[in-house]
């Protein structure tokens, strides 16, 4: 994705028609951040069209994929449970959009560390977004933490990441340390899929 | 989440009614979801209009609290087992659950009267004879009498298993509800909570208790007695620190502590071997060693406490008072392997910094029972001390390396 070749109003009127026009962009050699954004923000949340995907987990936040866009996009559905949030993270070289289906997300803005980084990361802004709203990060923006901040109600995103990528690195916000973890899907295509885990992974 | 999968579903806006109509409408729904079943996709939760809230506002003219006479009931609805009240319009309305209630829907085990504006739950709750989910979070209950009385002796005391009462205005937890002797979930988030009390250790089924967003300072230790309890928030509040004891909560799995006012932790906290997630974030966690040296004479109650454990003196619950029992229950043992001590209340304190292989350094409170038995950090004592630190050392980083993969940074 590099210039933004031509800039097109979709307008997404299902999560079906949101794929459909997802694979007809992606199918092109270039593709436009600002196009993907307001393709996602048009689609209006129907809790009926992706309830099937929805799948909570008591203890932490789930990922449950919902289309694997050809190799070239993963589209996923993440559910935040009350208190349910990520730790900060880079995306690995991807874009990322993330739109709000269900109730509201915190999303924190991090400087990168120093490269000998001991000491407290560097807050840049912080925001609390809508349902409908879509927000886009990249590495070179910045890293981020994701976190549902209610304590009644639970939230549902809708996430795009392409190039699709299965593991990122964690960062200690008091050290700037950081840590690779792999991440896994709670659910695919709307299935439970359950992985033979020892240790808990980071659900990114 | 909250033991069982929230429904998040569009509100959906329908017109106000009579029973009838209300029945009707619940029919209707209950056919839609059935065909959706056929279709292989689950249907949307039931969330539609079930009770009028109308013959509320009015409660003379309209006969509230009569229901028709049993033969207009359709079959279908008197089996009806979930209900959801939907949100009233404005401006809010305050009461009790509708009278009648038990009498249309005797089987009823789901009730959901979350965004009422139910200011008291009132009698029609005792009624129920077998309900197991109660959601009412989002109302204006917390004052007294929320809560009928009788609670305790009504079929509800034995049969609800979740109940939310998040987004209310509890400042303390309603005695009524440690009633609930059959309760696993209980969410509180999101209250006016200065506290949690002691009888918690009431709800012995408790899996899973939820206090996040409230304004608690102090844990009591009793807390730990909670043998089934898996999933403990404690997040945004203004806990300073964590007793010691809430290590034996073997059960725990997830334990969420932060934006709080902690400067350490328990160095117990790992021995907390089924612990898969641990939040610690947003708390003034101290990165340099602290020194603290004070120590506070042990009390006589505290001598003699540890006399009794120390030399196993036996005793019976009926050979001391109750409060003395459970003081008794809540001796810890003294960290240094060296020393087979146990302590209550009083105790030396020194943080020691658990260090994850140079990614996380987490300040461990350690406890020990006497200036005795310090380390070598402090003033006291130099040469039995070295061996134990090593030993203690050893089981720290064993169980360092678990929690490293425990701690999200």
């Amino acid at each position: 994705m590099e210039q933004p070749v031509q800039t097109e109003t979709w307008k997404a009127r299902s999560l079906e028609e949101l794929i459909r026009i997802l694979h007809q962009i992606f199918a092109e050699d270039k593709v436009s951040v600002e196009e993907v954004q307001a393709l996602m923000e048009s689609y209006e949340s129907n809790p009926e069209e992706w309830l099937q995907y929805a799948k909570f987990d008591q203890y932490r936040y789930t990922r449950n994929l919902v289309d694997n866009g050809n190799g070239k996009f993963n589209l996923m559905i993440l559910c935040w449970g009350e208190g349910h949030g990520s730790s900060i993270h880079d995306h690995t070289d991807s874009h990322c959009f993330m739109k709000i289906l269900q109730g509201n997300l915190k999303e924190t803005l991090f400087e990168w560390p120093e490269k000998k980084g001991n000491g407290e990361m560097t807050k840049k802004s912080e925001r609390v977004l809508r349902e409908n709203q879509c927000a886009y990060i990249n590495d070179s923006i910045g890293l981020h933490r994701v976190e549902n901040i209610s304590h009644t109600e639970p939230a549902v995103s809708l996430h795009l990441y392409s190039p699709p990528f299965n593991s990122c690195n964690t960062f200690d916000q008091r050290t700037g340390h950081k840590h690779k973890v792999t991440m896994t899907f709670y659910s695919q295509f709307g299935e439970r899929t359950v992985c033979a885990t020892g240790a808990p992974q980071e659900n990114n | 989440m909250l033991g069982q999968a929230p429904p998040p579903v569009a509100t959906t806006e329908r017109p106000w009614g009579t029973w009838a109509q209300a029945a009707s409408l619940l029919r209707a729904q209950r056919m839609t979801k059935r065909d959706r079943g056929k279709a292989g996709r689950p249907g949307p939760p039931v969330r539609t209009v079930a009770l009028p809230r109308g013959e509320q506002r009015d409660r003379g003219s309209r006969g509230h609290g009569q229901p028709p006479p049993r033969g207009d009931l359709p079959c279908s609805f008197r089996g009806h087992r979930t209900l959801p009240l939907p949100p009233p319009p404005t401006p809010p309305l305050s009461g009790p659950l509708p009278a009648g209630l038990s009498q249309w829907f005797p089987a009823l085990e789901v009730l959901d009267v979350s965004g009422t504006g139910l200011t008291e739950m009132g009698t029609e709750l005792l009624s129920l004879p077998c309900l197991h989910t109660l959601l009412a979070k989002n109302n204006r209950l917390g004052g007294p009498g929320s809560l009928p009385k009788g609670l305790g002796q009504a079929p509800l005391a034995r049969s609800l298993r979740v109940l939310n009462l998040s987004g209310n205005r509890f400042s303390e937890v309603p005695p009524a509800l440690l009633q609930l002797r059959g309760l696993r979930s209980l969410s509180l988030g999101g209250n006016r909570l200065q506290g949690i009390p002691p009888d918690i250790q009431e709800l012995h089924s408790l899996e899973f208790l939820y206090l996040g967003g409230n304004f608690i300072t102090a844990i009591p230790p009793e807390l730990a007695k909670l043998p089934s309890l898996r999933y403990l928030v404690l997040c945004d509040n203004k806990i300073q620190s964590i007793p010691p004891q809430l290590a034996q909560l073997h059960s725990l799995r997830s334990l969420s502590l932060h934006n709080n006012l902690l400067t350490y932790l328990p160095r117990e906290i790992l021995n907390l071997v089924h612990l898969d997630e641990l939040s610690l974030r947003g708390n003034p966690l101290v990165v340099r060693f602290v020194r603290d040296l004070t120590y506070n004479p042990p009390s006589l109650q505290e001598l003699a406490g540890r006399t009794v454990k120390t030399r196993n003196i036996p005793y019976t619950p009926s050979d001391l008072p109750e409060g003395l029992v459970r003081y008794l229950s809540l001796a810890s043992n003294c960290p240094n392997p060296k020393c087979g001590g146990v302590y209550f209340d009083s105790c030396v304190r020194q943080i020691k910094f658990v260090d994850f292989c140079g990614k996380y350094r987490l300040p461990l409170m350690h406890y020990l029972c006497s200036p005795e038995c310090s380390s070598p950090f402090s003033s006291a004592s130099q040469s039995s001390t070295s061996q134990s630190e090593s030993d203690s050392e050893d089981e720290a980083s064993v169980a360092a390396h678990r929690m490293q993969k425990v701690l999200l940074g």
